[in-house]
């Protein structure tokens, strides 16, 4: 059934396709018109990613991949590559088909791609690329699907193409009508056209539009949707001990009192972990607690401890960035602050887990992940089966942040699953979801500065420790590692961007910790962003200029230099900063620019009983095209508030050697009543073509908030979580 | 559960020795604490009854803010925690009731007894020495009016105040810790007290 | 044992062990999962149900309580297909993100509503202390302000 391209002969780098027809296939009476790319149009973004590490989608092109299905009720059901965390990319991906397809949103509608139905990203959704990566390929596809099916709809009234009217996925000619669906189901040879030309933005209907979430209905409805709310027949329920201490290995497990307890299926030893099985979830914990288990524990780890492996001086050393000369030890106009952030944990409210049922060599996984083609790789290695065999189902997720780039634990459920002879599902307790969380690392940094004799800086030098970001990450290839040398993840905003200085340099100092460290919503951004924007106010300080000035004299006008200056000057101009306090409240600004989106704060702090509240903050992003304006502003409202959380009140650490705290309250977050009640976002548009929005926002926010409470109080907060006393 | 987490201590103890010897420590840092050291051995009736009354099982639905300290080491959380309210029940929407119920929930570890709430303000014993407590206590003016009688009442008879003794796991499935007096000692020696007539030593 | 309750309208009847958290008879026994499972020790509010109108953290909440209760959930606040006026200000100000918190969130709020028609920032400030971890308080405190309005209106 594999339609021939009939311009097939010289194949163009650009449209370079072939196209799966399965008219009458697919389930439940569904029409599928599905596409398979032989070569992936997009790594011609692959070079602009480097900073992200998180490649944009890069589908494998092997297998006849499912991207759209027009189903029999004439809607168009895209399969999307890249998972719904929250972010909003299924409603911009909505939008970019409903356009270039010229059909009215309310006909598309949106699933996560998995493993055997669609193209799933073999790399993960991540590093806020979703939209940015997929607007031009997915533009393209659509309306070239949009172009087939007028090819075809020509062909079945008999008439030429440009005779044909069409209004929201029917097709009129001479008094009949032809829907999608109706032609769809009569093609058997599909004809593939070059790629049109793509709508011109200013004939846009949706792109650029304040759009309605498509998911928001199902969301507020509380809808099914999430991998915690999967089942499969007959399943029964597992739940995990693994060690608490950090660094423990199971020693002995006595099992026997917890198999005799009710509802128990059983109880499966591994190395380094003991399932128990039940009929029902609670029957599984009531029979986990009868689970006697001893462990060794080699070491008591502390707080110091990892504190003593974290700072600058101690790992590996790497100079990520060097210009100029560097500053000497010796010299007395030198500048020296440490500033220092804590172990983070995600912290999503959806647990991590899975429902998996494997037989006769073949495995189906449901769960909530960023990494569906990785999952499906790391489960056919466990079970030592073909990846043909194994479906990964994604589902919405409750949350992701970088947590779920990690889903391993599809791989235990799979293997009870296979021990049980029956479906499991398996999620993580709380106090499981603390302590083998895949934290954010602390880090550790040294800002060095000088200004000349006209109080402007001359040098600036960062010199930071962190734990593993995207080093030992199962996103990364273990030889990259070796090839990069530095921790790509920790380096995001750790590079000076002060491109005017006459020398700067980051210098990155690099410990694998204990315990896993890894991807946290920006990486290594927040903290970087706090060490060097607070020593930049700092600096300004000193100079007497405030703070603006200060910074636009340093910013030059290589690379992202004039964006920036743009999202620092519009945010001082709307918020009207003023380094002026009375001694309660002020105003503190910070900018940072990140995956090649610039984004400035200003913050306004009051001083409420000793604390720190943040009342409000105006966030200017230039994230170039913004698909969905409303969206990008949630996007920025939800990084300021997750960034205000991490910068004021979270904080994990090591308790006679275990990670704790364990539950929400005692792991101090953000409530409704620390959101400022005003975020005022404004949106510039320096570039043409959509940029990462998810992350760049949380930059500038720990460094903006301290650097008002420093103008406030006369007190420079140099450790994360920010406390007055 | 209990033998595992007997287990799991004794392992921690020979591993961590010192260390944790020094972290337990940390929980004595309120006054309460270094009182028992000193008449843990006595058989006053007086000394007994204060040592479970300063007991953070006590101690912790009296505290001296307006939201509950909780855990063997008396910790509040900023995030969370409702305040007591008009009526120590906490607010209009979210009360004690919205977490807690009849009972101690070994699922969450969230404790629970009938009536579960905080004692009003009046009646706050955080932070202060079992001298003040005593006075306070049958003090009517800031007892809530309550006669000896009706007192001894709350002491012994009372199940959120005998609930001390059956206090459940924490969030971890730790078992919290009870009185360090036995109950039916604690009884005995309270009415012993209040019958004798309720006197409180001078320190 | 078996435990008798009215839940979104409905009288059904579970058997299971009594201290069993509501949490799991909603959502594994009746099959209700917009009940969400967020922490189960009652410190995030994903779990959030109405019990006889009050907000209650399911998971917390020992299914013999709710003998002869009138217990509602996200699946039972919107009424003829009709979106509930926290709902529909959630709509109104595109609240979700991720979504998973929001029906315990969308609860506690129609739980304050039935308390307090007009709160004030200060009575949410006080009465929602729900987890959402992708930081949608902003637009959840203007939707409930509008919840409010609604409700009024009605």
């Amino acid at each position: 059934m594999t339609a021939r391209n009939k311009n097939d002969k010289k194949p163009k780098s650009k449209s370079r396709r072939k196209f799966l027809v399965r008219g009458g296939l697919g389930t439940l009476g569904v029409f599928a018109l599905g596409t398979y790319i032989l070569r992936n149009p997009l790594r011609r973004k692959v070079l602009g990613i480097a900073e992200t590490l998180i490649a944009p989608y890069s589908g494998s092109g092997t297998k006849p991949n499912l991207w759209f299905e027009i189903t029999i009720d004439n809607k168009i059901l895209l399969h999307s590559p890249k998972v719904e965390m929250g972010q909003g990319t299924f409603t911009g991906l909505a939008q970019i088909v409903a356009d270039e397809m010229n059909v009215d949103i309310e006909m598309i509608e949106v699933t996560t791609a998995a493993t055997s139905t669609g193209i799933v990203d073999s790399i993960g959704t991540g590093g806020s690329l979703s939209i940015a990566s997929m607007y031009t390929p997915l533009r393209e596809l659509a309306a070239t699907m949009g172009e087939m099916l007028s090819i075809e709809a020509a062909k079945q009234f008999g008439i030429a193409k440009n005779k044909l009217q069409i209004n929201n996925g029917t097709y009129f000619y001479g008094g009949k009508e032809l829907t999608y669906a109706q032609i769809a189901s009569q093609v058997t040879e599909w004809e593939i056209p070059d790629t049109p030309t793509l709508k011109s933005s200013k004939n846009f209907k949706y792109i650029g539009k304040p759009v309605k979430r498509i998911d928001q209905i199902a969301k507020i409805k509380g809808d099914p949707i999430y991998g915690m709310d999967t089942t499969m027949p007959d399943m029964a329920y597992a739940t995990i001990i693994r060690p608490e201490h950090v660094g423990a290995k199971l020693r002995s497990a006595d099992t026997s009192d917890a198999e005799k307890m009710a509802g128990v299926v059983k109880i499966i030893k591994r190395e380094d972990w003991i399932g128990v099985v039940a009929e029902s979830y609670v029957e599984a914990i009531m029979a986990r607690k009868k689970v006697k288990v001893e462990w060794d524990i080699p070491k008591i780890w502390t707080e110091q401890g990892i504190r003593e492996m974290l700072k600058v001086g101690n790992g590996d050393k790497m100079i990520t960035q060097k210009k100029g000369s560097a500053l000497e030890d010796d010299d007395d106009k030198v500048v020296t602050i440490e500033f220092s952030s804590p172990l983070g944990a995600h912290a999503q409210i959806e647990p991590n887990g899975a429902v998996a049922y494997v037989n006769e060599g073949k495995a189906t996984v449901k769960l909530s992940t960023q990494v569906i083609g990785i999952t499906q790789k790391q489960v056919a290695e466990a079970l030592n089966i073909d990846l043909d065999n194994v479906n990964i189902i994604g589902t919405y997720l409750g949350g992701g942040f970088g947590r779920r780039l990690n889903t391993s634990h599809a791989v235990e459920t799979a293997i009870i699953s296979r021990e049980v002879g029956r479906p499991i599902k398996y999620f993580f307790t709380r106090q499981e979801e603390f302590q083998n969380d895949t934290f954010r690392p602390p880090t550790h940094h040294i800002m060095k500065g000088k200004l000349n004799d006209e109080g402007i800086l001359e040098a600036l030098e960062h010199h930071y420790a962190s734990g593993d970001v995207a080093i030992n990450s199962v996103l990364l290839p273990a030889p990259l590692h070796g090839v990069l040398g530095t921790d790509i993840g920790a380096m995001r905003g750790a590079n000076i961007m002060y491109k005017g200085l006459p020398s700067h340099r980051s210098v990155q100092w690099h410990t694998t910790l204990p315990f896993a460290t890894s991807w946290w919503r920006s990486l290594g951004l927040l903290a970087n962003t706090f060490a060097i924007e607070s020593f930049v106010d700092e600096m300004a300080i000193k100079s007497g200029s405030n703070p603006i000035d200060f910074r636009l004299a340093i910013l030059g006008d290589k690379d992202s230099g004039p964006r920036i200056k743009t999202v620092l000057k519009e945010a001082a101009r709307i918020a009207k900063y003023t380094d002026k306090s009375d001694g309660n409240r002020g105003m503190g600004i910070a900018v940072s620019t990140d995956t090649g989106s610039p984004c400035a704060h200003v913050v306004e702090v009051a001083i409420i009983n000793n604390r720190i509240s943040v009342e409000k903050v105006t966030c200017v992003l230039d994230c170039g095209l913004a698909v969905n304006p409303d969206q990008v502003r949630a996007q920025c409202e939800g990084s300021i508030i997750m960034g205000l959380s991490a910068s004021l009140h979270e904080k994990m650490t090591l308790k006679n050697g275990k990670l704790s705290p364990t539950i929400y309250g005692a792991y101090d977050m953000a409530l409704i009543k620390d959101a400022p009640k005003e975020i005022n976002v404004h949106l510039v548009q320096g570039v043409d073509e959509p940029l990462p929005v998810g992350e760049p926002p949380m930059g500038p926010i720990g460094a903006a908030i301290g650097n008002a409470v420093r103008r406030i109080t006369g007190k420079r907060l140099t450790d994360l979580p920010m406390r007055l006393s | 559960m209990k033998k595992t987490i007997v287990s799991v201590i004794s392992l921690l103890i020979l591993v961590l020795g010192f260390a944790f010897a020094e972290s337990r420590k940390d929980w004595s840092g309120d006054n309460h604490n270094a009182a028992h050291s000193n008449i843990e051995q006595s058989q006053d009736p007086f000394d007994k009854m204060m040592l479970v009354l300063t007991h953070q099982r006590c101690v912790n639905c009296h505290p001296a803010g307006s939201k509950p300290i909780k855990g063997d080491d008396s910790h509040t959380t900023r995030a969370l925690g409702i305040p007591r309210g008009a009526d120590g029940h906490g607010l209009k929407s979210i009360d004690c009731s919205t977490c807690h119920s009849e009972e101690n929930n070994d699922f969450s570890g969230v404790p629970g007894a009938p009536e579960w709430a905080l004692a009003p303000e009046s009646m706050i014993w955080e932070g202060k020495t079992r001298v003040e407590i005593a006075t306070q206590m049958m003090d009517p003016k800031r007892n809530g009016g309550r006669s000896p009688e009706e007192i001894m009442k709350h002491l012994t008879e009372h199940e959120l105040v005998l609930w001390a003794w059956d206090p459940g796991v924490d969030s971890e499935g730790i078992p919290r810790e009870k009185p360090p007096v036995p109950k039916d000692e604690y009884i005995a020696a309270v009415k012993e007290w209040i019958d004798n007539g309720a006197i409180i030593p001078n320190e | 044992m078996k435990t008798s309750f009215t839940i979104n309208g409905e009288v059904k009847s579970i058997d299971v062990d009594g201290k069993t958290p509501l949490l799991w008879a909603i959502r594994d026994d009746l099959d209700l999962k917009g009940t969400k499972f967020g922490c189960g020790k009652a410190a995030c509010g994903a779990c959030t149900i109405h019990v006889d109108g009050k907000q209650v953290r399911s998971c917390s909440f020992p299914v013999k309580y709710a003998e002869g209760k009138n217990i509602t959930t996200i699946e039972g606040l919107s009424k003829g297909g009709q979106l509930h006026a926290v709902q529909q200000a959630w709509a109104e100000m595109v609240v979700p993100q991720c979504g998973y918190c929001q029906p315990g969130f969308i609860m506690a709020t129609a739980a304050l509503l039935n308390q307090i028609p007009k709160p004030t920032d200060q009575d949410i400030d006080d009465n929602i202390l729900n987890v959402c971890r992708c930081g949608t308080y902003y637009r959840m405190r203007k939707a409930i302000h509008r919840a409010a309005e609604i409700y009024a209106s009605k």
